[in-house]
């Protein structure tokens, strides 16, 4: 049976175990006894943490039991477990409130995925081919205490890991540096690292920020998507929700070239020429403090007239949204996603900051907070090395451990990564899936998927509250799996010159860390998850005067020379993927996007007037090109684009990454510039024009929901 | 001669079909799960309502156990609050055959598949096929205060349970209507 | 949306089945567009099934596995269906969605099916029930617990999962109730209402729009 038609079955087919008819039944497997004391058909709760993104959402985890089909002592059969059914958000936890987004809720699928790497395994073909053969643990970790033995220079250890703030990730800090290693590389394709530098310049905390939407009358976002995915969307979404549901509903303006989900939501939407935003800001700065009893002098030259000719809003518009900013109170501005992925994103971020000191929205209700932080268990400081330099470096590197991260599929070719990888004598990866970077690894060591080991995370935003999550095992691990900081701990102990880390286990770490929180902040984490209580207020060091950022950084730089590559380029973290790293869940695959309702495909919004110079229709087959490659995909007009802007989602296009995701549609980083942010050196991903052509009629590869007898994507409804 | 040709045939399909029906399969090793029958034979059966009788592999004596004052609920014990009455693990009889009667052949067999952690491969007696859709839970009726024999017969009679009790729709409907209780599909149905 | 499938064992069709329009979304969402670049609005509308208290769908089955309960669903009991396709034809929202096929779930996805639900075979329709098996087992357990099912004690999956509260799930007849109320705002709305339908989902349009 092919393996995608994995729905095309007859009558005839597999079934599964003896339960479902009485009497004599097809087949009988052995059935195990089980090792937890099973109770039939009744549903415990078990708290959890969602690790998909680094908002750090608790989760609160249905528990039933299940049958698993598995082998012991060389012999099929079966055994009843405790199996998760189902993730909810707690209802009292204050990152969630009880809410959960559509990736947490397909999480679950990570744990019963067909394609989980179920044991570890050693490479036996050529690097890439995909060829492994599994080998015991035992095996796996001499061979891995074998190879760092054998390393001349401890330095050229290198990590790659998500630089989500975690105790599991200090754990994994804490080896390198023990080891003599450098401290991870940080990868994560949608860092907003600009911010956090615009947040510690500002106000002393390099750390995204937290908004009190549920109290705010105005909010203005620079482009960031923070309904959909950006920063802490449940979070935000949450407060969004609180702040329509009031008597006087809050307004949304949503200042952004293509339309986003949190645009959708928006009651006035403004497109902005791309690279601009925080020229915008400061416009509408000037004209709030322009109404002050003290105009800032520095702010004088953002005349809406100036800032108008830069960013190609209209000087009234700016000024009757700076009118409402300064009287309609509280206000608060966010930026986030495309606004910051410019060469000059830190001036926008910077931008916006001093907006929010304009409309006195720091650490004021209805404003701009920091979630309360937690100080690191480690003894040095716990920066992560930069991706966009490191990465490139990477070639230099004896061994890399690639702790569940994909840098070949979420970073530019034109990065190198994969040639890098091609270099490096030997390769680990952690992961629970081949995927385009596992692929080409060494010895694979399988983690846990999350509800089978302990989770932690320190959520850097989305809670007024000091947050720390921390939940046990909601079930027994279903394959030959290990937790990786415990293997770390294991391989330490066994090294020739021993890495010894303070803590025997994982848990053990979580506990000191809980200790040092309270006498009972431990019991917070068996019943709810984590520890969370009300904080006192955290420090911002805030500057007198609006911190204007520097005027020569206005205006952003392209790749690519505007005559031949007349578009900008858009890819944006797509609501059903994220940056792609959840690509390979079924349910995630046939969600219909929400603002195009595609399903198991890759696209690229157009606007209708630009689709039409160039005869494209919707379905047909258009070719984007940039200075670095060119991606095929088909093409969905839409009018929520500016016309000199096309937009892919991100998420598709992976090489190799399980049934559901191998081989299908296109991914839009490939062909990025390698832009780099001035002053973070951060990536640029909105710094690229491309050039778009029809290359083919449409052929169903664009497959939407919308259509037909359902709600047409096209018809204008004007009731 | 065309008639006693198709006579032929179709007796020939006939033992074909109680041939498929009969045959032992091999253990399922499908790596799909789907609501379908597994094969051609399982779909026959379903389709003519046939449901052998329950083959135990050990004579589980229910009337024993009763005599010696054990309740339903010692070993099936969910289903006072939930919907799964369930056919207990071998953990649960070696709770007392660890230490009572251990000297007769049958308990070894109990305690050899404990051992060997395994659990007694018992079939199952009562349910309904999957595509009635029944969802039964176990816990109202018992808080309605049925009696397990009313559904089950007296298993005070019985060594391994038997189907005393045909659990047809008109069964269900019938004792819902006497006691008033819902009758709607959605009750039982979803 | 994945809460739903989560939730009621919805089979994931693949792509070639999607591209034929047979992917089964109990709950989508909708999306209206107004006016062109740059002026845009764009109106998000959760859609799932209304619960019609006139329901089209329920007169055109022919063997009453669509038919209206004395609570107010409209119920839909698998065994009964056999598959005439009649009641989706005469649906009005297009909430109605047919198991073309066995649904198949390569192990072991199986394992996180839900138990209270059934798995539908091929041949039969399917549609949003309200979370009817939520529904039912709360009515057993207020009535285990000798009181009345209060508001609050059911929530449907989508609307627990919703991170922003825009979908609130409860009793009309209690007048008390946030459903209630809220349906009794003037901001309320029932889709396609013209039709004759009597719809139970009411929609509470945007306030204050400019």
């Amino acid at each position: 049976m092919e393996r995608r038609d994995f729905i095309k079955l007859t009558a005839v087919t597999g079934t599964t175990a003896a339960l479902t008819a009485c009497g004599n039944p097809e087949h009988q497997l052995i059935r195990f006894v089980p090792d937890d004391d099973i109770v039939p058909g009744i549903a415990e709760w078990k708290p959890s943490v969602c690790p998909l993104c680094r908002a750090g959402c608790g989760l609160t985890v249905r528990v039933l039991d299940a049958d698993f089909e598995t082998t012991r002592k060389g012999q099929a059969g079966v055994v009843a477990v405790k199996a998760a059914k189902k993730l909810e958000g707690q209802p009292a936890h204050p990152v969630n409130h009880g809410g959960l987004c559509v990736r947490g809720q397909a999480a679950i699928q990570l744990t019963y995925h067909p394609d989980r790497i179920t044991t570890p395994l050693k490479r036996t073909g050529p690097r890439g081919s995909g060829e492994f053969a599994p080998i015991a643990w035992d095996a796996a970790i001499a061979e891995l205490v074998s190879q760092l033995d054998r390393l001349t220079d401890r330095a050229s250890l290198a990590c790659i890991a998500r630089p989500r703030r975690s105790r599991r990730l200090e754990l994994v800090a804490e080896f390198l540096s023990r080891f003599g290693a450098p401290a991870p590389i940080g990868f994560e394709t949608f860092d907003d690292e600009v911010l956090r530098r615009a947040n510690s310049t500002m106000f002393g905390r390099d750390q995204l920020p937290t908004f009190d939407l549920a109290r705010a009358e105005l909010v203005v976002s620079f482009g960031a998507d923070f309904l959909g995915t950006w920063n802490s969307p449940v979070s935000q979404n949450a407060g969004f929700g609180e702040m329509r549901g009031r008597r006087s509903r809050g307004k949304l303006v949503q200042i952004e070239s293509r339309m986003s989900l949190s645009g959708g939501s928006a009651d006035e939407w403004i497109p902005v020429n791309p690279g601009t935003e925080g020229v915008l800001a400061l416009g509408l700065a000037h004209v709030v403090s322009s109404k002050s009893a003290k105009p800032a002098a520095a702010l004088a030259e953002y005349t809406p007239a100036a800032v108008e000719k830069i960013t190609g809003v209209r000087a009234a518009r700016i000024e009757r949204l700076g009118g409402e900013l300064a009287e309609r109170r509280p206000a608060v501005a966010m930026i986030g996603g495309p606004a910051l992925a410019h060469t000059n994103g830190l001036f926008h971020a910077l931008a916006v900051n001093t907006l929010n000191v304009a409309l006195g929205a720091v650490q004021q209700p209805g404003g701009l907070f920091f979630t309360p932080e937690l100080p690191s268990l480690r003894a040095g400081s716990g920066a992560l090395t930069r991706p966009s330099a490191a990465l490139k470096n990477l070639s230099a590197q004896a061994l890399v451990l690639v702790d569940d991260v994909n840098p070949v599929f979420g970073s530019p070719r034109a990065w190198h990564v994969a040639e890098a990888l091609a270099k490096i004598p030997f390769i680990v990866s952690f992961g629970s899936f081949i995927d385009d970077t596992s692929v080409n690894a060494d010895l694979l060591l399988p983690d846990h998927s999350f509800l089978e080991s302990w989770t932690d995370s320190l959520p850097e935003s989305g809670s007024l509250e000091l947050v720390a999550n921390a939940a046990p095992p909601v079930m027994r691990p279903l394959h030959d799996t290990r937790s990786t900081p415990d293997v770390l701990i294991e391989v330490g102990g066994k090294l020739k010159t021993p890495v010894a880390l303070p803590w025997k286990t994982y848990d053990e770490m979580l506990k000191a860390s809980f200790d040092k929180l309270g006498a009972n902040a431990w019991d917070g984490v068996e019943k709810q998850g984590g520890f969370w209580s009300a904080a006192p207020e955290s420090r911002i060091t805030l500057h007198e005067s609006p911190r204007i950022p520097n005027p020569e950084s206005q205006i952003p730089n392209f790749d690519g020379d505007a005559s031949a590559y007349p578009l900008h380029f858009l890819p944006y973290a797509s609501q059903a993927f994220n940056d792609g790293s959840v690509a390979h869940l079924p349910w995630l695959q046939e969600l219909p996007d929400p603002l195009t309702s595609a399903m198991w495909c890759s696209w690229v919004e157009i606007n209708p007037q630009t689709a039409a110079a160039k005869k494209i229709a919707e379905g047909d087959i258009v070719e984007i090109s940039s200075t670095q490659g060119s991606i095929r995909l088909p093409a969905f007009v839409s009018p929520g684009i500016a016309p000199n802007i096309v937009a892919v989602p991100v998420g598709q296009g992976h090489g190799v990454f399980t049934q559901f995701a191998s081989g299908r549609g296109a991914n839009p980083i490939a062909i990025l510039a390698p832009m780099a942010e001035a002053e973070t050196g951060a990536l640029a991903w909105a710094a690229t024009r491309v050039k778009i052509e029809r290359v083919g009629d449409a052929n169903r590869s664009l497959i939407l929901f919308a259509g037909e007898m359902r709600e047409n994507p096209h018809e204008n409804e004007t009731r | 001669m065309a008639r006693r040709a198709v006579a032929v045939l179709a007796c020939a399909l006939a033992v074909s079909l109680v041939w498929a029906c009969a045959s032992e399969l091999s253990p399922d090793s499908s790596s799909v799960f789907t609501p379908a029958h597994r094969t051609f034979g399982a779909a026959a059966r379903h389709f003519f309502n046939v449901h052998p009788a329950a083959q135990q592999p050990i004579q589980f004596p229910h009337k024993i156990h009763l005599a010696k004052e054990a309740q339903c609920t010692d070993c099936h014990e969910t289903v006072e609050r939930g919907p799964v009455a369930g056919i207990p693990s071998v953990k649960t009889c070696m709770i007392c055959h660890s230490q009572i009667a251990t000297d007769r052949p049958l308990i070894k067999e109990v305690t050899s598949y404990s051992e060997k952690g395994i659990e007694i491969p018992w079939q199952r007696v009562y349910g309904f096929t999957h595509e009635a859709h029944v969802r039964f839970n176990h816990a109202p009726h018992i808080r309605a205060k049925v009696d397990c024999a009313a559904c089950h017969g007296n298993l005070a009679t019985m060594t391994v349970a038997e189907r005393a009790v045909d659990h047809t729709m008109g069964f269900c409907v019938n004792c819902h209507r006497q006691n008033k209780a819902p009758n709607d599909c959605l009750t039982c149905h979803f | 949306m994945t809460a739903c499938h989560a939730e009621n064992n919805i089979p994931t069709v693949g792509p070639a089945q999607a591209a034929r329009g047979r992917a089964m979304h109990w709950l989508r969402v909708e999306r209206y567009w107004e006016g062109e670049f740059p002026d845009v609005r764009l109106k998000f509308r959760p859609v799932m099934c209304q619960q019609c208290d006139a329901a089209p769908c329920e007169p055109v089955c022919p063997t009453y596995a669509s038919h209206h309960t004395a609570e107010g669903l409209n119920a839909q009991v698998y065994n009964r269906c056999i598959g005439t396709r009649y009641c989706a034809n005469a649906c009005p929202y297009n909430v109605r969605f047919f198991d073309f096929f066995n649904p198949a779930w390569p192990k072991p996805l199986d394992m996180q099916l839900n138990p209270d639900v059934s798995v539908r075979e091929v041949g039969v329709m399917e549609k949003c029930t309200f979370c009817v098996q939520r529904i039912s087992a709360a009515q057993i357990d207020a009535k285990a617990e000798k009181r009345e099912l209060k508001d609050g004690d059911v929530k449907t999956a989508c609307a627990q999962a919703c991170p922003a509260k825009a979908l609130v799930f409860g009793d009309l007849n209690d007048p008390e109730s946030e459903v209630a109320r809220l349906s009794r705002s003037p901001r309320g709305s029932k889709l396609l209402e013209d039709l004759g339908t009597l719809p139970k989902v009411t929609y509470l349009a945007r306030q204050g729009d400019a």
